[in-house]
């Protein structure tokens, strides 16, 4: 059964993926804010009117 | 009235109020006032009003004010407010109590549209915060805040912003570390549990492999997830205090090393996936046992909601000056809705101030020249000027923040119970620790070693640790569903212990604005002229609430004008005899009313009715009366008297109640109850409480709205949920109780987890098990707990 | 600071729009012809090319990969260019995606039908696909990271995270699961053999569920959900907790697919367990997604795309919180192998990712066309037959697996098997089947009534390829330190990928060593146990080709009822020499692990022929091109050293024999045949897969007698 080896290293390195894009977040400041971003997702950013003139 | 009924109310395109007049009109579109309407006509300027696509009424109402923002263009200012300025670029974070819905959201983030000199602006929306980008070159903070206030959004600006220094505190990582725990948590559970399963000898190979990965996933656990708690475990030996931290450590070391020991020697399989657990629930109870609310703050003081700076004539000209450069001699000019940030003389103009910041009092006094007035007074009307008598930090209010109260670390109260049972139980572990080594030592140096090892795993507190904050947390959740915030769990604890209550009247017992008038009787419109020629020369609040009655009609002439105090008023007016006043000045026998104080007006001898002024104490009133004698109520109080009658049913005993009394006086009457070996709560709501409440061991701050001004204090309680003080207090108790019941849970595990270590052979399985269970049985209890304890005392 | 004027490519989402519903009804109409073969075999048409056995897998590739893949990537490019306020990264990267991925997908609809196939279940393709597969999803990531590089808005909404997680994992799953040795330009062996194959294989398939048909569908619900109600999703930090959660559990959840096989049993139990933790995570994103509608179930009531979502939803939370209920090994022990499974499958399928995809198309296809939707009442109808469709599908499947595995499990009072014919337990269960045919039928129907709403809508509007938008450009970060000065900071994002990808070249290299490594591999050897002969090989290959893994499993459980019915259990020994590995998944037909010398050859000619001639009433089809069509020897030779290469102890130099040997076992066989007055030319395939099945299971028999 060596392929557990193998499929824990694999795994394990995905994990470890994830883990660093979760550290980025972090980092970064994605989750500063959890709230206001699922709102601004409702409104658009449709092209002023005047600009189509 | 029929043609009542046919008047279709229209309400505000802008911000859906009653328009209450055709005035105000705009591509037929009604407004309530012409701020609304301004605000319309400036976003369709811009092409954004698809602003009102997301809601129907957006908007706030525009209390017509003309604010002045000049003083932010002092540099001094300025540099005070911006988070971040170089020569291209400042960026700023206000903070603006209006934003309530999506459609602030997108026209906030839309500000480049206004002015392209503003390159980014962002919400925060439970903040209720704006950050904003903008070239200093281009655009001044001044204009920028102008625009805000012109489309109904103004900031509040105020130099100890406290929100703002919050949301930048408490950038610790804990969420990684818990993170990273959670994370080697989880694949050392993968790791461990075929151990568990059982492997099939050919399969030995894997237990080896595995236990080094599980060495390599524990040594970021130990040091860098569990880092402080041996930081904080050395720190306090220093300190010379045993705290629940030391045994932790202690447990955490004893496990790392046990375990990288038994899996080099593969005479065993460790105790990793215990280790990760034990880390990642305790970082897990410091998550939830910090609670933040965006919008509150708890520290407020004066500064928070003076003025930034102020007007002062020098040499003839208005110029902003900051507060801290305000000196005695400096001539002040205060325009409607600004607030007197220092004691002054008025020199000219009509004041009429508003003391609610102060007192709770929504009824705005006036004032004649020449008198003294306090700081925290808002002026309503127009502009006056007056002269500084104290600087800022010497006046009338302020000084109380140089009283020792304020100075005194709040720290210092009551140890909490965690922390005193902690030392204990610390020194009973290692004594039975110690006690195993040496039984065993005589026998076989390897098994005392075991036992040891074993004793400090399974008795370490985990469950113990974890007790506090979760049930902590939940009640907190509890209290903050019922619009009462508190500063954190500790308040809890305290509020446990208090046994005695003391409390403001106006603004806390009674809402701000709470003295409903009606008029009892009819007037004729020559009459109405008459009361209100003659009301309007008394500065008494009831005289004042009958001219606001009536709203502006002329003043005729008064002959013979005479007040009498407590009694009321005699007057000649166009050559009528007025007597307004109370029963025995009217009627010469003093009539007394329950809950309402009444006006008589009688003219040329005629009566013709009355004004009756109900006060409305808060709702639920009689339910805290009734908390005495376990509770004995306090009533300190800045105004007059004339509501003992009523006052005393719900304080009983007369001597409980004291009047006028200045914010001083207030502080140290706290004090002597104090002395009385009596734990008190204070509620309060205006600055005049501020001392008290911070003297108080419980200091809590009653508002009608959260985003107002509050004075410092330990919780903010919600007017609306005034009436559940009772309830709060008692839950409070049963919080505590629940804690010591899960401390008792909690021990009863370490125990059957010690009859297996002292024996020295402690499967890592059953250390696996034990922790879990134990920290589950802990959460799960206090949780449930805490809920059902709130079903009963009717919180949920 | 100006604003940014861009476009939207609303072109690239509305063909992938096409692609999904095109392929859609294609797919399910397969599925329904495969539903109908399994009462009335006749449905082959008689016709190799169209019989279940290669056509099944032609059902669950188009759904999953075509209808389903189609609808992530409308979702993704979508989304993705909203909420990052940006157009996709590159216009010729997400023609050459579109178009490509049609193509994967045409070659599969020719490949699979012609018999090419690994028979790992949801990765049948063949190598060259498989290729092919690998660069296309490459490229999709590269436009996606490409867009987010150039984003304009800061934060990256939850959606975003779930496509990302989508994108990696599965390509890690995909390479994992596709090491396979080339024999021809159409056919290869799996690298690993036996119990080694099946965990890569279930570690893999339970990740393409989780992965595919799960994380891209959960990021299109929090991103559409909240679109459609317009009101934002009940707690964004739930989706973000809950996101994080799933990605940690999910991997290890695979091998619940392999209770009660020969894999060890901790790797089992292991299963369970992380299967089991799912729930947390699972429920989070339902709960999440039905707490938005709250205080809006009177939009619910009139708008028909919100009744597909809360139905969507219920179907994803009911299929997981019964998968792991799956995996637990009492319940396992009955339902697995039964058509409890298929209902199960098709729960999630038509209720998850079938209804939130007609909820999405039926949302934007009007947006896109700038204009309104042909018929509300066509789409009402939709909802309820589609609804309808689901019950009448998955009721009587459940009914049905539990009555065969209750019937294969029961016993008389004497202790012998109740029903010892499998077939009777099949024939109790046709009825279900045709029940569940027309159940399959009604939600075909509901979907071609959308295909044509769905045309007259853009018919009737204009499609906007390139949707004008207005955005700041992105700001650099600034973030405070301690003493609470400002210092410019740029981006992490680009160092942060580059370590993500250094991760993943980690995982290639690694992957390029483990071959080697596993296939000296720790199973206990069964002394027994010998490679297959030359022409059981080829035979073996046939059975592949005919897909009859779909029907027939090949491990027998450690049961009373299955060692009474088939024999002694298996051992992870017997299988070292499988290249791949051939149990299955389920048992529409008995179990032949141990069929070898069960009955005699012509038995078995016959059977093939007319397997109603045998066992009446059977729902095998009849494999009459067998006999007719001739073995092709051409391949032995590089199939011996393909298995040497592998580990398989074929001599040195037997590659050379190889076709000889074949040659006399074929005659010997075809000699038995015509013992029994069949005549048949040694040479036909049907001689080879006799020989094939004849041979299972015999090694570990012999061993017994041996040893007596």
């Amino acid at each position: 059964m060596s392929i557990i080896y193998f499929l824990i290293g694999c795994s394990v390195l995905l994990a470890l993926i994830f883990l660093g894009a979760f550290f980025w977040a972090q980092r970064s400041g994605q989750n500063d804010d959890l709230y206001t971003p699922a709102m601004r997702i409702l409104v658009d950013d449709e092209k002023p009117a005047e600009d189509k003139k | 009235m029929p043609e009542t009924e046919t008047l279709v109310k229209t309400s505000c395109y802008h911000c859906g109020d009653e328009c209450l007049t055709t005035a105000y009109q705009m591509d037929q579109k009604q407004f309530c006032c012409q701020g609304c309407q301004r605000v319309y006509s400036i976003l369709s300027g811009a092409g954004l009003c698809s602003y009102y696509n997301y809601n129907d009424h957006p908007g706030t109402t525009r209390t017509r004010t003309d604010k002045r923002f000049d003083y932010l263009s002092d540099p001094a200012i300025l540099a005070e407010l911006l988070d971040y300025t170089d020569e291209r670029l400042s960026i700023i974070t206000l903070y603006i109590p209006q934003i309530h819905c999506s459609s602030c959201l997108w026209l906030l983030e839309q500000l480049n549209r206004f002015n392209p000199a503003i390159h980014y602006s962002r919400v925060d929306f439970l903040k209720k915060q704006l950050v904003v980008r903008y070239d200093p070159r281009a655009v001044s903070l001044q204009q920028l805040v102008e625009l805000l206030n012109d489309i109904g959004y103004e900031p509040q600006i105020s130099l100890q912003d406290v929100i703002k220094k919050q949301n930048k505190a408490g950038k610790d990582n804990l969420v990684q570390r818990i993170a990273v725990a959670g994370f080697c948590f989880g694949n050392v559970m993968l790791l461990s549990f075929p151990e568990y399963f059982g492997l099939s000898g050919y399969e030995r190979a894997f237990s080896h492999f595995f236990g080094y990965l599980n060495i390599l996933f524990s040594l970021p656990v130990v040091f860098f997830s569990g880092r402080e708690y041996f930081v904080s475990a050395w720190h306090n030996l220093k300190n010379k205090i045993l705290n629940i931290d030391f045994p932790l450590a202690l447990g955490i070391a004893v496990l790392f090393i046990r375990t990288v020991a038994e899996i080099l020697t593969h005479s065993g399989a460790g105790f990793a996936d215990t280790l990760c657990g034990l880390v990642f629930f305790l970082l897990i109870g410091k998550f939830v046992q910090r609670k933040t609310y965006y919008h509150i703050s708890f520290e407020r003081d004066y500064r928070s909601f003076f003025p930034v700076a102020v007007q002062v004539i020098l040499d003839g000209k208005e110029k902003p000056l900051p507060l801290s450069d305000l000196v005695t001699g400096h001539r002040m000019v205060i325009r409607h809705n600004e607030i007197i940030p220092a004691d002054a003389i008025l020199l000219k103009g009509q004041a009429l101030i508003d003391f609610s910041f102060v007192t709770g009092e929504a009824v705005p006094v006036n004032k004649t020249l020449g008198e003294i007035i306090y700081a925290g007074g808002r002026q309503t009307g127009e502009a006056i000027e007056m002269e500084v008598i104290k600087p800022v930090s010497q006046s009338y209010l302020t000084q109380l923040w140089n009283n020792e109260a304020f100075t005194r670390k709040q720290d210092n109260r009551i140890k909490t119970f965690n922390e005193r049972v902690s030392k204990y139980f610390t020194i009973v572990l290692i004594s039975i620790a110690v006690g195993t080594l040496l039984a065993w030592l005589p026998f076989s140096f390897r098994l005392g070693i075991n036992a040891f090892t074993a004793v400090l795993i399974v008795a370490c507190p985990c469950a113990l640790a974890l007790s506090t904050p979760f049930t902590m947390s939940a009640a907190l959740s509890i209290f903050d569903r019922n619009l009462f915030y508190l500063k954190n769990t500790a308040v809890v604890e305290q509020m446990a212990r208090i046994n005695t209550l003391v409390m403001d009247k106006t603004g806390t017992i009674t809402t701000g604005s709470s003295k409903r008038i009606e008029l009892g009787g009819k007037l004729t419109g020559e009459q109405r002229q008459l009361i209100y020629s003659a009301c309007v020369n008394s500065i008494h609040p009831l005289s004042r609430m009958i001219c606001q009655y009536f709203g502006d009609l002329e003043k005729l002439p008064v002959l013979n004008y005479k007040e009498v105090a407590g009694k009321g008023i005699t007057a000649n007016i166009n050559g009528h005899q007025l007597r307004i006043g109370s029963g025995d000045l009217i009627f010469g026998y003093f009539t007394e009313t329950k809950l309402m104080t009444r006006v008589y007006l009688m003219i040329d001898g005629v009566y013709l009715g009355y004004f009756g002024f109900y006060h409305e104490y808060r709702e639920g009133m009689k339910q805290i009366a009734e908390l005495a004698p376990a509770y004995p109520l306090y009533l300190l109080s800045g105004d007059r008297d004339h509501e003992r009658s009523e006052l005393i049913r719900y304080f009983h005993d007369d001597r409980h109640l004291c009047f006028e009394q200045s914010p001083q006086q207030k502080l140290n009457y706290i004090e002597t109850l104090q002395q009385q070996g009596r734990q008190v709560m204070m509620l309060g709501d205006g600055l005049n409480d501020s001392g008290a409440l911070k003297q108080s061991d419980l200091g809590i701050a009653v508002t009608d709205n959260v985003n107002n001004f509050s004075p410092g204090s330990d919780a903010i309680l919600d007017g609306r949920s005034f009436h559940k003080l009772p309830a709060f207090l008692r839950f409070s108790k049963d919080t505590v109780r629940i804690i010591h019941l899960s401390f008792v849970i909690s021990l009863t595990y370490n125990l059957v987890g010690l009859s297996y270590a002292v024996t020295g052979n402690l499967s890592p399985l059953v250390a696996a098990v034990l922790m879990p269970l134990s920290t589950v049985t802990i959460i799960s209890f206090t949780t449930l707990a805490t809920h059902f304890a709130a079903k009963r005392r009717k919180l949920i | 600071m100006q604003p940014e004027n861009f476009y939207y490519d609303n072109k690239i989402v509305r063909n992938f729009g096409i692609a999904t519903v095109i392929w859609g009804i294609i797919g399910m109409t397969v599925g329904l012809i495969v539903a109908i073969q399994l009462y009335h075999p006749a449905a082959n048409m008689g016709n190799q090319y169209t019989t279940y056995g290669r056509i099944r897998p032609l059902h669950t590739n188009a759904v999953i990969f075509a209808f389903v893949g189609n609808a992530i990537f409308m979702g993704v490019y979508y989304s993705l260019q909203r909420l990052l306020k940006a157009r996709m990264f590159s216009d010729v990267l997400s023609q050459i995606h579109f178009w490509g991925w049609q193509l994967i997908i045409l070659s599969a609809v020719i490949t699979l039908p012609l018999g090419f196939t690994t028979s790992h279940e949801y990765a049948e393709l063949e190598w060259p696909i498989d290729i092919a597969i690998t660069v296309i999803w490459v490229v999709f990531g590269w436009n996606m990271f490409g867009t987010i590089f150039k984003r304009r808005e800061r934060h990256l909404y939850v959606a975003i995270w779930f496509y990302i997680a989508t994108f990696v994992t599965i390509a890690v799953l995909h390479i994992v699961n596709s090491f396979e040795l080339p024999v021809s330009s159409f056919k290869s062996y799996m690298v690993y053999a036996g119990v080694q194959d099946a965990l890569v294989q279930w570690w893999y398939g339970h990740n393409a569920v989780a992965f595919f048909l799960t994380t891209p569908y959960l990021g299109m619900m929090y991103y559409f959900l909240p679109k459609m109600a317009n009101r934002p999703i009940y707690s964004y930090k739930l989706s973000i907790l809950h996101f994080w959660a799933l990605i940690f559990i999910y991997i290890w959840a695979g091998p619940h697919h392999l209770l009660y096989t020969t894999l060890p049993g901790w790797a089992q139990s292991l299963g369970v367990a992380f299967s089991i933790m799912l729930i947390a995570p699972s429920w989070g994103g339902m709960i999440n997604g039905l707490l938005t509608l709250r205080g809006a179930w009177d939009k619910v009531r009139d708008d028909v795309i919100l009744k597909f979502m809360v139905v969507g939803l219920t179907a994803y939370g009911m299929a997981t919180f019964e998968g792991p209920m799956l995996s637990l090994k009492q319940v396992n022990s009955i339902a697995h192998f039964s058509d409890w499974i298929i209902a199960h499958v098709h729960v999630g399928a038509l209720g998850w990712n079938g209804f939130l995809t007609f909820a999405i198309l039926y949302w934007l296809i009007p947006r896109i066309y700038k204009t309104e939707l042909f018929s509300k009442k066509m789409a009402s109808f939709h909802f309820w037959i589609g609804t309808l469709g689901i019950l009448f599908y998955a009721i009587p499947m459940y009914w049905a697996g539990f009555t065969q595995s209750l019937m294969l499990k029961e016993f008389t009072p004497e202790g012998m098997l109740k029903y010892p014919n499998f077939l009777e337990s099949t024939l109790q269960i046709l009825p279900m089947h045709m029940m569940r045919s027309a159940g399959g039928a009604m939600y075909l129907l509901g979907v071609i009534v959308m295909a044509y709403n769905l045309t007259r809508t853009a018919l009737q509007g204009k499609l906007v390829a390139n949707e004008a938008a207005q955005a700041m450009p992105l700001a650099p970060a600034y973030t405070i330190v301690k003493e609470n000065k400002w210092h410019r900071r740029l981006e992490r994002k680009p160092i942060q990928m580059l370590i993500a990808a250094l991760l993943v070249i980690l995982v290639g290299t690694f992957i390029e060593l483990m071959p080697t490594l596993t296939i000296s591999s720790n199973i206990p050897t069964i002394v027994a146990v010998k490679p297959y002969t030359p022409l059981e090989l080829q035979g073996r290959d046939l059975y592949i080709r005919e897909g009859c893994v779909n029907c027939h499993s090949q491990t027998v459980r450690p049961f009373r009822s299955e060692t009474e019915r088939y024999g002694e259990y298996s051992k992870a020994g017997e299988f070292v020499y499988d290249h791949p590995f051939l149990w299955g998944s389920k048992r529409t037909g008995p179990d032949l692990a141990r069929e070898g010398q069960k009955y005699g050859n012509a038995w078995h000619y016959n059977h093939l022929m007319d397997p109603r001639l045998m066992s009446p009433g059977s729902i095998m089809p009849e494999y009459s091109w067998l006999i007719t069509q001739t073995l092709d020897t051409s391949l032995t030779r590089r199939k011996i050293n393909a298995m040497r290469a592998l580990g398989v102890p074929y001599a040195p130099g037997y590659e050379n024999e190889a076709n000889a040997d074949l040659n006399k076992q074929a005659k010997e066989i075809a000699a038995n045949l015509n013992v029994d007055h069949i005549k048949v030319n040694s040479n036909k395939e049907i001689i080879a897969i006799i020989a094939y099945i004849q041979r299972l299971g015999t090694d570990v028999k012999a061993n017994k007698t041996a040893n007596k």
